[in-house]
């Protein structure tokens, strides 16, 4: 297998695109292709260098249907290795990544695009949930009544209080920690002040949850160029490369029927287990993380399966400044899900460019000091999945 | 025999009804007739829920419909505020897991009032009679002489 790297980036600031009306509309495609030719203008490299094109489904609230050939020819690419659609729920971004990723280690291609849009903001939400509710659970037995996504994620939430006596401003000191990231990011969607009053006394969504422990509704556009290490190398730019990735999938699909602890999320702790071990690097090395962290108690599970915190122990840590950007472990300095926003289909691809700025020291006032390596998560389900990627700085 | 369950009238049909196979027929009836109903494998014994055609532990493709325990303990819940179009009439409504005694986990409507000091309490699963069909739920279990709400 061969190195890939990543050479350029671009992303639009996320908010609410579809909505726009008049002058001021715009359609998917302009938006991914702008981002595509800003990244290859960072990588330095011309379209017809471009040899594949890995595209994240954009959902189905995108109008366009086959979105990836659509792109593709919009951009006027010809591509030998392959142009493909790629879908895994909230993974689905890290997928595309991955795939792209894939492309180039196998061979295939010397640079492969790794490019996505998610637009819903026009939707209503009611409408948008009417279809989600059929993607997280079984349609016959659970999703009758009415579960809704995040609400997954809110029997968690009840249950990492009720398990571990953990308090309800401690965990909204998670929202509190990415909002402040958030306000130093200029891709972020929500970039006012928040208070811990804001956060408690927010109207309910899915108890125990508020407003602003959940994602609001976000469109984006974001682009990655992978390339051969050699093809980095040669560039003579700063880079980033791709030092291992890791999977797992624990075969259920939401709630296991056989008990078990729900707050467990085990595949990360496999995933980023074998992505460590392959990279011959440590959790201690890494950092900084962005994690896949729709509400603000997946944040705080997800650190505890990493081994960063105890059981129980992770809402603390924000509460602590310990994942802030300038503690020692720091978590989604982009402001994560809840402030940086979430188009769903898209996310991850933030997350692996949040973690490029980063590593390449390009973060400004919310910049880590320790930016040799970072460590990428999405998730499916709830954390059903997970991919990781460990990345390294190439200056 | 096991104990029926106890029926809660709804008031219009159900907002997303299930779709039902000849393989989960036997679920549906029996829900009808106020039993809650699953498969157990033959080969390793490991009960399902939702009803399986194979054991996902083994694969076997024997099995056999039992009944599971209709009361159990609440592993955790959620009030739902921000609803489907399909169920904004029914909002806030609340679902929560229930662990059976004896098993398996299960998802459901939670009916009554239920609060995060209900965490962990006794449950006991219930038939819910819409105009076009039943669903199941649950509901604190509670004496009987403490009527439950029929509003959830």
């Amino acid at each position: 297998m061969k190195s890939a790297a990543i050479l350029g980036y671009a992303a639009v600031p996320i908010g609410s695109y579809q909505r726009r009306t008049g002058d001021d509309a715009v359609l998917e495609h302009e938006l991914a292709s702008s981002v595509v030719r800003e990244a290859m203008t960072m990588a330095g490299l011309a379209k017809e260098d471009i040899e594949g094109v890995v595209v994240a489904h954009p959902g189905d609230h995108t109008r366009q249907g086959y979105f990836h050939t659509f792109l593709t020819a919009y951009l006027g690419i010809r591509a030998r290795a392959s142009v493909i659609q790629v879908l895994g729920n909230g993974m689905t971004g890290g997928h595309c990544f991955d795939q792209a990723i894939l492309q180039v280690a196998s061979g295939q291609a010397l640079c492969t695009l790794a490019v996505g849009a998610h637009f819903e903001t026009a939707i209503p939400t009611s409408a948008h949930l009417d279809y989600s509710i059929r993607l997280t659970g079984d349609v016959d037995f659970q999703s009758i009544f009415g579960a809704v996504p995040i609400a997954w994620y809110a029997m968690d939430a009840q249950r990492y209080l009720y398990e571990f006596g953990v308090s309800r401003a401690t965990l909204a000191s998670i929202a509190l920690k990415n909002r402040e990231h958030a306000m130093r990011n200029p891709l972020a969607q929500y970039r006012s002040a928040l208070s811990l009053e804001d956060v408690l006394n927010a109207r309910p969504i899915v108890e125990p949850l508020g407003l602003y422990e959940v994602p609001g509704r976000a469109d984006g556009a974001a682009a990655l160029v992978i390339v051969n290490e050699d093809l980095a190398r040669a560039s003579g730019r700063p880079y980033v490369l791709v030092r291992s990735r890791g999977f797992e999938h624990e075969g259920q699909h939401q709630l296991s029927d056989q008990g078990g602890s729900a707050l467990d999320y085990n595949t990360l702790r496999q995933a980023s287990h074998r992505a460590l071990l392959d990279a011959k690097l440590s959790l201690q090395d890494m950092g900084t993380f962005q994690l896949y962290a729709p509400c603000t108690v997946v944040e705080a599970l997800a650190s505890e399966a990493l081994g960063l915190f105890a059981p129980g122990r992770g809402a603390d840590a924000a509460r602590a400044g310990t994942t802030r950007f300038d503690g020692p472990s720091p978590i989604n300095t982009c402001g994560g899900c809840l402030s940086r926003g979430h188009p769903p289909e898209v996310s991850p691809l933030y997350d692996v460019i949040e973690a490029c700025t980063q590593l390449l020291g390009c973060a400004a006032e919310r910049q880590v000091s320790r930016h040799e390596f970072a460590l990428t998560a999405s998730e499916l389900g709830k954390y059903n999945a997970a991919l990781v990627h460990v990345l390294q700085a190439m200056q | 025999m096991k104990q029926r369950l106890t029926e809660i009238r709804m008031q219009g049909a159900r907002p997303f009804p299930p779709r039902v196979s000849g393989f989960t027929l036997p679920f549906w009836r029996g829900l009808d007739e106020g039993r809650l109903l699953s498969t157990r494998c033959k080969a390793c014994g490991q009960k399902s829920f939702p009803p399986r055609n194979l054991c996902r532990a083994c694969w076997s493709t024997s099995l056999e419909w039992v009944d599971l325990n209709i009361t159990g303990r609440l592993y955790s819940f959620t009030r739902i505020h921000v609803a489907p179009q399909a169920f904004r009439s029914d909002a806030p409504y609340a679902i929560g897991m229930i662990d059976l005694e004896q098993g398996p986990r299960l998802m459901c409507r939670l009916i009554g009032e239920i609060r995060p000091e209900h965490m962990g309490a006794s449950m006991k699963m219930l038939v819910l009679r819409y105009d076009d069909g039943p669903l199941f739920g649950a509901s604190l279990d509670i004496p009987q002489n403490q009527a439950v709400s029929q509003t959830p």
